[in-house]
């Protein structure tokens, strides 16, 4: 990585496909990139990365990361300490589901408005951690 | 010592190779035996995406520098390639036909688009540019598109 | 998240869903409209990232199953991860082969799917539903 590198932050999300939670991680996700945070953040493709992706394995190796997992497999938290390191934070949605006190999430594939709220409380709980790993950077 | 002049943005690695010769928009040239080799550069097809067709002009064809010979299409945008030179197509890469994904995996390799024989080689390449002032072009750009993102 | 019971075959379409472009993202929804509405009987869906990880329930599923993978990109990670952990691999499917016989569609949403991509997905679904079916009819 070069020095010209602006400090950026790397947000690998699940996108689970056996549960409502996996889409709105993934929803989650894309919200912080595209409206909350598009300068400070940058999206690591979980499935390249799994995969063997060189540039996603370097930069979550350089670069503080933040995992986003639809459930308690953690498959974004696990995957991001088995190749690269130790995230700098981790968020749960199905631990905020609860919190928030969501009721029983139906839609898998197209966000009905609970689901849509939720995903939403997510990309906000999200953009408070990148703040703070850029806080600690600084 | 590394062959290629390098530089990261986003978490993307930018590679411009050292020896060859580049036009502003973002193709290569290789000048061999008196006859040249052209392809995309690594920070062209980063933009371009996924290519999904291309399409070069065929052998035999007479080709003007500064014009058409070729599209290459992406999932996000069709880019209209210009010649660097000008001469005749003498081969275009079969491969890319089946497999025009090479140009995103091994743009400086495998991914190359076609070699014309030309008909004014030292006028023509004395235009285009070397690797690092395509190097320093391409930051430029880099920079520009950054400062987009943030007056967004 | 259904599951297949003893006896009952079912073809797991397993899509790469990068969350990067647009592509990754009609990979999932084309693999929903399968499992969800045009074979739903017949198939179902898998985290790619469950197989990475050694669930014990997925990797049996996938290798006592028929898979086919959906992939976004050329870099194919659904087909390689699959591969990797030992799927019974059956088919794979590429976005882009949807696109090649649809040159009209420029998707361009990744978050929510536009109205090209929407399309497209359906596209793709049209293409792994026959797919699935040519699988269960070897059985």
């Amino acid at each position: 990585m070069t020095d010209s590198q602006e400090k950026k932050v790397g947000i690998i999300s699940c996108s689970g496909e056996g549960c409502v939670e996996g889409t709105i991680a993934r929803v989650a996700t894309r919200l912080v990139l595209e409206k909350l945070r598009p300068e400070e953040t940058v999206t690591i493709c979980l499935p390249l990365f799994l995969a063997g992706g060189g540039e996603e394995r370097a930069f979550a190796k350089y670069y503080p990361t933040i995992t986003v997992d639809g459930c308690d497999k953690l498959c974004a938290k696990v995957g991001t300490e088995r190749y690269s390191g130790k995230p700098a934070g981790s968020i749960v949605v199905t631990d905020l589901a609860k919190s928030s006190g969501c009721s029983k999430l139906r839609s898998l594939r197209k966000l009905e408005s609970e689901e849509l709220a939720l995903a939403q409380k997510v990309a906000e709980g999200i953009a408070r951690e990148v703040d703070e790993v850029l806080e600690h950077w600084r | 010592m590394s062959e290629y002049l390098r530089t990261v943005f986003d978490k993307f690695e930018l590679r411009v190779r050292k020896g060859l010769y580049y036009t502003k928009d973002g193709l290569w040239v290789s000048v061999e035996n008196g006859k040249v080799r052209v392809g995309v550069s690594d920070y062209l097809q980063k933009i371009s995406g996924d290519v999904a067709f291309i399409e070069v002009a065929k052998p035999g064809s007479t080709i003007e520098k500064g014009k058409e010979f070729g599209t290459l299409e992406s999932v996000k945008t069709t880019v209209a390639l210009l010649s660097p030179m000008s001469g005749k197509v003498d081969e275009m890469n079969g491969e890319l036909t089946g497999k025009p994904e090479l140009v995103n995996s091994d743009p400086y390799g495998e991914g190359w688009l076609m070699v014309i024989i030309p008909c004014n080689l030292e006028e023509d390449r004395a235009s285009l540019l070397g690797a690092e002032d395509y190097y320093k072009l391409m930051l430029e750009k880099l920079q520009s598109e950054h400062e987009k993102l943030e007056s967004r | 998240m259904k599951t297949a019971t003893s006896g009952q075959k079912k073809v797991i379409v397993i899509p790469c869903s990068g969350i990067g472009k647009a592509f990754g993202s009609i990979s999932r929804d084309a693999t929903y409209e399968v499992t969800e509405n045009l074979r739903k009987d017949t198939t179902q869906t898998l985290c790619l990232a469950l197989l990475v990880s050694g669930d014990e329930e997925s990797l049996q599923l996938i290798q006592n199953n028929k898979c086919i993978t959906v992939d976004g990109c050329p870099l194919q990670c659904a087909e390689k991860n699959v591969k990797l952990a030992g799927g019974n691999l059956a088919g794979s499917l590429r976005v882009v082969d949807a696109y090649k016989e649809n040159r009209h569609l420029k998707p361009k949403g990744v978050t929510f799917l536009d109205p090209d991509g929407q399309q497209m997905a359906l596209a793709l679904a049209g293409k792994i539903a026959k797919k699935v079916d040519d699988l269960l009819e070897e059985h």
